[in-house]
């Protein structure tokens, strides 16, 4: 078994799906539900949400090191999130990947596969 | 509404007037306020945690440990803001914060009940406040119960904690004599509470489900602790298991109301029958008589009888001429008539229900002229029982009512029809 980073991209200008927190929380027991199953079915290894702000990004410019609001300027999306799951190769991941309501709702679920030694 | 969804609901309710009592039982009842918000924040983010890392595997600890961090947050901020000082405050109950596994003590929700149902506040406040602080009612779910708008009862609630924080409390369980003086007060607000799901004019039978094993819940824990286990408290707790051992009985496939001489017996809850039974056989052992025991001995009769045909009128006659004693209110009036009606005959039961006539609070209440129409056509006044049948369905009725009653009209039309044609 390998391990795989979801990480889960948003439109910048998009921080939730809606304001009315009826769908707001319809839309969070959904990812919950998810979460729940991965769990179950034992693929589920980790999984945070990040906070609403578009982080901060550290750089160096020569010999100085500075700090600017996130993120990259030609950058469209933010990862609002991630889960670490367990899955056999890229295809099993994509295809846990493709049953995660983020798709449904936000946007883009990049999957990466952690190196192990 | 999945059931994973309404387990998480469960959850956040259950938990919310566990970890109230606690918080108040740290803070003071001065920041209620304060401690619905921080709730409210906790559940917030565990909607939004969990759905990145599922359920957690002991979520009361987590929701108890994330509205206390929210508290601090709110305080926090407070205290910046405000130039009085918290500090003070902080070391004491910060000892107590460090341990969300006391939350759910009852002691601390029995207290909680007593802020709740303070005297200051209006009956209906009371149950308000009861309902949204220990029992985790929404604005919007209580709204629906006292059949007002959610910006209604918010405004409400707000009032009446901005009271409650006026009168600065002590958070306990009151003793002695004024402990005496307020339990009446606490017994009636969950009646109330009780009797709001009892009887829901409207909204989903899931809440009234909801209110009912809510209020019993509340008049178990005050069965349950020395200080509040008086017989009165016993009382109300058999007269709660009582009625809502009949919950499923009451309701036909359709959704249709199933009154008592049609319910079907063996689907009334016989474990919580019994219970009734315990808690009343404890109600008589305290030696008083309050209208609460005899209302509870009258269900008790309901309960007991096999079936409707063979209740013991003479029974229940005696217990409505003992309560007409205490509590001679117009409704008691008109069911003491109405059990008259079998316990003696109709015409009696009805001379009963005429003598009332006039009451301002019966004027439009449907059961009154719902019992004159049945015992008119019982003696064959048809004529007179469409009439009283009729003004019946003027009154504030729900759906179930409503439709009872139109088929009882219907009935009674096509039997008139039928008596006309023979002739």
């Amino acid at each position: 078994m390998s391990s795989f980073m979801l990480l889960l991209h948003r439109p910048v200008d998009r921080p939730r799906v809606s304001t009315d927190p009826a769908v707001y929380t319809q839309v969070s027991r959904e990812y919950m539900a998810w979460a729940d199953r991965m769990r179950a079915e034992g693929h589920l290894k980790g999984g945070n949400k990040l906070t609403d702000d578009s982080g901060r990004i550290v750089r160096t410019a020569g010999e100085r090191v500075s700090t600017t609001d996130g993120p990259y300027p030609e950058s469209k999306e933010l990862v609002g999130g991630f889960f670490l799951i367990s899955a056999r190769d890229y295809a099993e991941a994509c295809h846990l990947a493709e049953s995660c309501p983020h798709l449904k709702y936000y946007g883009n679920i990049e999957v990466r596969q952690v190196e192990e030694l | 509404m999945s059931a994973a969804d309404a387990q998480l609901e469960a959850l956040f309710r259950q938990e919310a007037g566990r970890i109230s009592a606690w918080l108040v039982r740290l803070l003071g009842p001065k920041r209620l306020d304060l401690i619905e918000d921080a709730v409210q924040d906790a559940f917030a983010a565990a909607l939004a945690q969990w759905a990145y890392c599922g359920t957690p595997e002991r979520p009361a600890a987590w929701l108890a440990v994330a509205a206390r961090n929210k508290a601090l947050d709110r305080l926090r901020r407070e205290a910046r803001l405000d130039s009085v000082d918290t500090q003070d405050e902080t070391a004491a109950w910060r000892l107590g914060f460090s341990n969300p596994e006391d939350t759910g003590k009852p002691d601390d929700t029995l207290a909680l009940m007593f802020v709740a149902c303070h005297p200051a506040l209006s009956l209906d406040e009371q149950t308000m406040l009861t309902l949204q602080t220990v029992c985790g009612f929404t604005p919007r779910e209580i709204a629906r119960s006292f059949l007002s708008t959610p910006e209604a009862v918010t405004q409400r609630l707000v009032r009446a904690k901005r009271r409650i924080r006026g009168l600065d409390l002590a958070f306990e369980i009151p003793e002695g004599a004024e402990l005496a003086g307020r339990l009446p007060g606490l017994l009636s607000a969950i009646y109330l509470l009780f009797n709001g799901g009892y009887t829901a004019a409207e909204g989903e039978p899931l809440m009234s489900e909801e209110l009912c094993a809510e209020g019993l819940r509340l008049a178990t824990l005050l069965t349950g602790h020395p200080a509040t286990a008086t017989g009165e408290a016993h009382a109300l707790a058999a007269l709660m298991c009582f009625h809502h051992a009949r919950a499923a009985a009451r309701t036909g496939p359709a959704g249709d109301l199933i009154l008592l001489a049609e319910q079907d017996r063996s689907r009334w809850d016989a474990a919580l029958i019994a219970r009734g039974f315990g808690h009343l056989r404890a109600a008589m052992r305290a030696h008083e008589l309050s209208a609460l025991h005899l209302e509870a001995g009258i269900a008790s009769v309901h309960a007991g009888a096999r079936s409707f045909a063979e209740t013991d009128w003479q029974q229940l006659a005696r217990y409505y001429e003992t309560l007409l004693r205490l509590k001679p209110t117009p409704v008691v009036r008109l069911n003491a008539a109405i059990v008259t009606a079998y316990a003696v005959d109709a015409a009696t039961g009805l001379a009963g229900l005429d003598a009332l006539e006039g009451e301002k609070k019966l004027e439009h209440y449907a059961p009154y002229h719902a019992a004159r129409g049945e015992l008119l056509t019982k003696l064959g006044r048809e004529a007179e029982a469409a009439a009283a049948l009729e003004r019946a369905l003027e009154c504030p009725v729900n759906g179930a009512e409503r439709e009872y009653l139109t088929n009882k009209l219907r009935s009674s039309a096509a039997e008139r029809l039928m008596r006309a044609a023979s002739h």
